[in-house]
């Protein structure tokens, strides 16, 4: 007969593997890099003085973490139309018609093929005599002959929105595949019911799929805005920060590796953190369980 | 059979212990060098080996790190104090390093053997008027040009000024429809207002709002207006400009003779009509696309004199001019330079060997046009960049975009 202590011991043991590394490798550096952003850090030295929030008030006042910050946020706009698209997709993919492993493996491909080369693919789709202007050009849709040769990544009124799509098609498969998990664990049930009475496809999606769904939707909402607001990696492959698309992360790796001024990278990173935070206590509030 | 095959192994086991034990009474000094691997792996591992035999108390262990991580592994070499003798570092780097005195200055080690680099090499070289790095390969831009489309155009001889490769650039435009020219932008424009002689900070104040640099800028927004420049020219970088010169979408370029031999065998036919001339000199007197790569000893290593010993060994005539043929770039010494070697392809027909013997005329006068010790480098060039793009690209006024790249300048220097 085991009392509840040794089961709580127990319990700390099976976690203890994944807690000592995620200690070292995520708390740890969390931890030193908040520590950081409230210090003057000499790497040569490896001194760190307190500075009175100097990184803050720096930054504070600095236009390019502004407008850095401006297009991080911007970058949210893909979260709401992966999310849908993700789920509508999922919803697609989630019958028993022949060939259906072919469209699930099709959208997953994205995800699992490394930035870099997916960033040299897409530079050349988003090349002004690239693919996508070469469609354009072919439906008609802007003039022919190089007038009709759109820039799409070194014009800044648009670079950014071409960025998010590259992040649309390289995330929509990872979101897809958590929905169908969802979807599948939806009784069959309870929409043959909702059949027998008449409620049509529609009705079906908003009053069935998406409330059952709801945990899920939160998960991915929670991942993708985290992504959306971290964006840097496809920024780094496709523009490198050039025509308006320089985001909040790219400033915390130009301050790093750019600058080493690591305190200051630090106390940008940490406003980042800040706004993921606050967004997803927002998230929590909408879609998360009421008690 | 079986015991021969014993002792051999025996002895190979004791060979390998005693040379370790050799070894382990020699200061060890490893040493990295920048994406150099796999490539020049046979130079590297000769030359490493030919340092060790000459040695009795220093052993040498090369350790190649690639571009991209190069960066993020020399911090953490230096933020854990557990870092190599001699880490191989661009100029630019170098000058950022030593501005965050993560490497230390050698200028007393190297004092009495520095006069075997070239001028513009040991300029390169100094920091704040300290020594912080020992010059080895460096590359200077050549200029490439479609032999074909010039005729097109009507233009017989390659541009001998930069006004003269403009409207070079202008009249191929006009005449075959293609982009003449893809100045090198993806790097920032610091180095082409330098390249002009024009002074970027003068007196600890921005100074490159003046008519003269105005005049530059505008320069360059009339030829990307009229299509002589490409439209991405500002992504452009080393591989889009070969692939776009090996297409035939542009005319010229400028670049290191090495960037050529990926046209000879991906576009063999472009590479039959390449022509070879020295980048024309502007005001700044060196061409452009000047590049070099040094030999700094990290802060916090302990054997300092020992790893100088191996950088003046890297960086010496003979192992310049090894390194210099393997890899088609140049020794930043002047013995090594004069080597017949350089001089053998001035009448080839063959483009990268006609190349060689024009950059190796030009490069002891090339520097590296970078701008260092500012405050805030990377905002501040993220800046400047972000307004010369704007104005090249018609978006504002060339005056307007330097003047606000100028107030954000200043604004940083005076807070310094």
């Amino acid at each position: 007969m085991k009392n509840s202590s040794s089961y709580t011991a127990i319990a700390y043991l099976f976690l203890a593997p994944a807690l000592i590394l995620m200690g070292i490798f995520t708390f740890w550096p969390v931890g030193y890099n908040t520590y950081l952003a409230f210090n003057n850090y000499s790497i040569a030295d490896g001194v760190a003085t307190w500075n009175n929030f100097e990184h803050f008030k720096y930054i504070a006042q600095e236009e390019l973490f502004h407008s850095a910050l401006k297009n991080s946020l911007l970058y949210l706009l893909v979260v709401p139309v992966i999310q849908v698209a993700a789920l509508v997709v999922a919803k697609l993919v989630n019958n028993k018609l022949p060939g259906m492993t072919f469209f699930r493996a099709a959208y997953y491909i994205p995800v699992i093929t490394a930035i870099s080369i997916a960033g040299v693919v897409w530079a050349n789709v988003y090349k002004y005599d690239g693919m996508l202007t070469w469609l354009m050009q072919t439906l008609h849709l802007v003039p022919q002959g190089p007038d009709g040769q759109i820039d799409w990544l070194g014009n800044p009124d648009i670079a950014l929105y071409m960025v998010m799509l590259f992040t649309f098609w390289k995330g929509i498969g990872y979101y897809m595949v958590l929905y169908l998990a969802g979807l599948q664990a939806i009784p069959a049930e309870v929409e043959e019911a909702a059949i027998l009475d008449g409620a049509n496809a529609w009705d079906r999606f908003w009053k069935i799929t998406v409330p059952m769904v709801k945990p899920t939707i939160l998960l991915c909402t929670l991942l993708s805005t985290i992504a959306a607001i971290r964006a840097f990696q496809e920024i780094i492959v496709l523009t490198r920060g050039q025509a308006d698309t320089y985001t909040a992360l790219y400033y915390v790796y130009d301050q790093a590796f750019r600058n080493y001024n690591f305190g200051r990278g630090a106390a940008a990173g940490l406003v980042v953190t800040f706004f993921c935070l606050m967004l997803s206590a927002i998230q929590f509030r909408f879609f998360g369980e009421k008690k | 059979m079986k015991l021969k095959r014993t002792v051999a192994l025996a002895a190979a086991v004791f060979a390998a212990t005693s040379l370790n034990a050799l070894a382990a009474g020699k200061v060890q000094v490893e040493y990295w060098s920048n994406s150099l691997s796999p490539k020049f792996d046979s130079v590297m591992k000769d030359l490493t080996g030919k340092f060790n035999a000459s040695q009795t108390e220093i052993e040498a262990k090369w350790v190649d790190v690639p571009w991209d991580a190069f960066q993020a592994r020399m911090v953490a070499a230096v933020a854990s104090g557990n870092v190599p003798g001699l880490v191989n570092l661009p100029k630019p780097w170098m000058d950022q390093y030593a501005q965050s005195k993560m490497i230390v200055p050698i200028t007393k080690q190297a004092s009495g053997f520095k006069n075997v680099y070239t001028e513009g090499a040991n300029k390169d070289a100094s920091y704040d008027g300290q020594i912080y790095g020992l010059p080895w390969y460096q590359v200077t831009g050549v200029l490439f040009y479609n032999k074909d489309l010039l005729a097109k155009a009507g233009v017989k001889e390659a541009p001998k000024s930069f006004t003269e490769l403009m409207q070079t650039a202008r009249l191929v435009k006009e005449k075959t429809g293609v982009a003449g020219f893809a100045p090198k932008l993806n790097d920032g424009f610091t180095g082409w207002f330098l390249y002009e002689g024009l002074p970027v900070i003068k007196d600890g104040k921005a100074v490159f709002n003046s008519p003269a640099h105005v005049k530059l800028v505008e320069e360059f927004a009339a030829a990307y207006k009229a299509g002589v420049f490409p439209k991405d020219v500002f992504k452009m970088q080393f591989e889009d400009q070969i692939a776009a010169f090996g297409s035939q979408k542009i005319a010229m370029f400028a670049e290191g003779a090495h960037a050529l031999k990926r046209t000879k065998t991906d576009s063999p036919k472009v590479y039959a009509e390449t022509g070879v001339a020295g980048f024309p000199q502007a005001g700044g007197k060196t061409p452009f696309g000047g590049f070099l790569f040094l030999w700094s000893v990290p802060k916090g290593y302990k054997n300092v004199d020992a790893a100088v010993k191996l950088g003046k060994f890297l960086t010496s005539d003979d192992a310049q001019l090894a390194f210099a043929k393997a890899s088609a770039t140049f020794p930043s010494s002047n013995k090594a330079l004069d080597d017949a070697y350089f001089q053998a392809g001035a009448k080839s027909a063959d483009p990268v060997e006609r190349a060689t013997s024009v950059a190796a005329t030009a490069i002891k006068a090339s520097r590296t046009l970078t701008v260092s010790g500012l405050p805030d480098e990377a905002t501040m060039n993220k800046k400047l960049d972000d307004e010369v793009q704007a104005a090249v690209t018609g978006r504002k006024s060339a005056k307007q975009a330097l003047d606000d790249a100028a107030a954000f300048w200043n604004g940083k220097l005076a807070s310094k």
